[in-house]
């Protein structure tokens, strides 16, 4: 086994900066929406934090963007456009996921420093980092302050429409959350990807870790 | 004095003469003083042939249908009043002397005379009178109703006192809000305003005006008032409530500062282009329905998306929406206002699903005058998903949330939770059997024996 270094600190600490923040922000919107089920703060006082850990959410969102647009790691969010490709590697991985691996079979996907999301990470995370994200930021924004953005709100349908929207979201990552975590339990040992995200190094396999057998998109196999 | 004394006789008698004659007009006009005063708070000598009979108690007119028309007018207390001094030929310009009585005139009822008479006040009080013409009572009056105020309704036209109606034991809407009144005397505005260091407080007409009365259109016009006064709320506001300005727009102040009303929110028909009410004419659901409330008849969540759907056909260039307010239920209760301490502040009594404030929803639209046509709608319409598009506009967080959105909610977090733990256990069971099975074939390998 080697070390390879795939996760860079300004991402390690978007990433925890996230995770905290998403838990937050969960926790204080239920707070928030659910006001006479649950009293663990005062509706005033959920408000306010969702606020300000919303400002925090928002400016890492942007520390992350302006980090790979501005770094060669963009490479790592490059899309598979040969579509045919693109499905073969997400059925592989979806195969692996629902079925091999409770035969023991290895995953097919094996991270590089430029490679390091499998194709079904990949496409949910493009969707969550480049659609869910910011229309949550977006629609909170104008549930924050609904009267100076009215012109916004009244074109897209009204504060409910807005708020639905949020809500829709909120509970997407309600699923996605516990998930989340558990699959990063799914590496070569239970705490090998936390590890990763802590330090930044990731234990691979040694003909892995140089890549001589794996295919340009991260794939064992003949390059 | 010397100088005096040693002028010649002539002159001495022309000085006593002057002196005596300055003595006599003061005299006089010392005298004159109390009857000048007098004169002031007498009718004018116009009104005296007219009282001579009028002033008898009891002289009365009988009118077709056995009602009768009191005309008996106290002098005194015309004489105290503010016409005292113009008259009473000056608004009874009709009634000739020589001929009168008996009056000729054909009178159909005490109503029908005071209806006619008010055109009287606009010959001296034409603004005032302009502005009541505006009103909410004249539109009453050209209803057909027999009870709204015309300007001798509050203003008895022969015992008028300046300033009397700014009091607040004598406002004159208390003959006919007396509901109001009595709430409106515990109130911290009547408070404040029997504290002579607050007397500026508002009486009826500081909020809703003394003549150019307009029906109470969701909070926009009393709001305007209370803000007139309270310039500064919306910036305390902000201090603490989140979204101050939108609670503005949506919640009435007595909603908040009313602490002991009911409330309920109404929907008002709106015409988002022109920001404006929309009225009742072409509006079948409110022309054909105006029993519907007496009759049970609610609409829900289906019928209100219908409703809307007939009053925005497609093409239509305007877009009627409805605008959603939270107010408080009766007059009465909106004029309960107490001090500030009082208010509420605590967000969950809105915020919270099944809040009172929230059980009652009217659906509003403009009738002819102004004044708000309801009709009953259904709680339910506040939380159904059908009412997403209907009532985009209204929404509280939390209280009028989306019921089906709390079951997706609770299937997603059971489905993440759910799919890890059941993922898990199953990678869990499978490592068991195929270390188990890997024994097994480890051992068949090796075999008891091999075959020769």
């Amino acid at each position: 086994m080697s070390r390879v270094y795939i996760h860079p600190l300004p991402v390690r600490i978007w990433h925890w900066t996230n995770a905290a923040g998403f838990v937050l922000m969960i926790l204080t919107g239920v707070q928030i929406r659910y006001v006479g089920l649950i009293s663990v703060t005062s509706f005033r006082t959920a408000v306010t934090l969702h606020n300000w850990i919303a400002c925090v959410l928002i400016a890492n969102f942007f520390l992350w963007l302006a980090f790979y647009l501005f770094t060669d790691k963009i490479k790592v969010w490059h899309p598979e456009l040969d579509v045919k490709k693109h499905f073969a590697g997400s059925f592989r991985q979806a195969y692996f996921y629902g079925y091999g691996i409770f035969k023991g079979e290895p995953n097919p996907f094996h991270v590089t420093p430029y490679r390091k999301f499998n194709p079904l990470q990949s496409m949910l995370y493009q969707i969550i980092m480049m659609l869910l994200v910011p229309i949550q930021i977006y629609t909170g924004i104008l549930l924050w302050n609904v009267k100076r953005f009215a012109g916004q709100v009244d074109f897209l349908g009204g504060v409910r429409v807005i708020d639905t929207v949020h809500v829709l979201i909120f509970i997407f990552f309600l699923f996605f959350i516990p998930f989340h975590a558990y699959l990063g339990t799914l590496g070569e040992t239970v705490t090998a990807h936390f590890k990763a995200m802590l330090t930044g190094y990731e234990d691979v396999e040694e003909h892995e870790a140089s890549g001589a057998e794996s295919t340009p998109d991260g794939h064992a196999g003949k390059a | 004095m010397n100088s005096w004394m040693k002028a010649g006789g002539t002159t001495r008698r022309r000085r006593a003469a002057a002196v005596a004659t300055t003595l006599v007009s003061l005299a006089l006009l010392l005298a004159a003083a109390p009857a000048a005063r007098a004169a002031e708070n007498q009718p004018s000598a116009a009104s005296e042939p007219c009282l001579a009979c009028h002033g008898s108690e009891g002289l009365e007119k009988a009118l077709p249908g056995g009602e009768k028309l009191n005309l008996h007018i106290d002098g005194g207390v015309f004489a105290t009043s503010v016409h005292a001094s113009i008259g009473c030929p000056a608004c009874h310009a009709d009634i000739n002397l020589a001929s009168h009585p008996p009056s000729t005139k054909t009178i159909k009822s005490a109503r029908d005379y005071a209806i006619a008479a008010n055109n009287v006040c606009r010959g001296c009080h034409a603004d005032k009178f302009a502005q009541w013409e505006s009103s909410v009572h004249a539109a009453l009056v050209r209803d057909g109703n027999v009870r709204a105020p015309l300007c001798t309704g509050c203003h008895s036209p022969h015992a008028v006192i300046k300033g009397a109606a700014a009091t607040i034991e004598q406002t004159p809407c208390q003959r006919c809000h007396q509901d109001i009144y009595k709430v409106y005397i515990g109130s911290v505005h009547a408070l404040a305003r029997r504290n002579p260091d607050t007397s500026y407080a508002p009486l009826c007409s500081g909020c809703h005006g003394a003549h150019a009365i307009k029906p109470v259109v969701s909070s926009e016009g009393p709001k305007a008032a209370c803000l007139g006064c309270h310039s500064d709320a919306l910036d305390k506001h902000q201090v603490w409530l989140p979204n101050a300005a939108l609670h503005f727009d949506i919640v009435s102040c007595p909603a908040c500062h009313a602490p002991a009303a009911e409330r309920q929110v109404d929907l008002m028909i709106y015409d988002s282009r022109s920001q404006t009410q929309v009225t009742q004419e072409g509006v079948p659901q409110f022309e054909l329905r105006p029993g519907a409330a007496e009759a049970g008849d609610t609409l829900d969540a289906v019928a209100l998306w219908r409703l809307l759907t007939t009053l925005n056909p497609k093409g239509a260039q305007d877009k009627i929406t409805l605008r959603g307010r939270l107010e408080v239920r009766t007059g009465p209760q909106a004029h309960g206002l107490a001090d500030k301490s009082k208010a509420l502040r605590n967000c969950a009594t809105c915020h919270r699903q099944g809040s009172d404030a929230f059980q009652n929803v009217t659906i509003s639209i403009a009738g002819p005058d102004g004044r708000r046509i309801r009709q009953e709608a259904s709680p339910g319409v506040l939380t159904s998903v059908i009412s997403t598009n209907s009532i985009g506009g209204f929404y509280a967080i939390g209280a009028t949330r989306i019921g089906f959105l709390d079951i997706l909610a609770i299937l997603a977090l059971v489905g993440g939770v759910g799919a890890s733990i059941g993922h898990a256990t199953l990678r869990f069971l499978f490592k068991r059997y195929l270390l188990a099975n890997r024994q097994l074939l480890a051992s068949a390998a090796k075999g008891p024996g091999k075959t020769e």
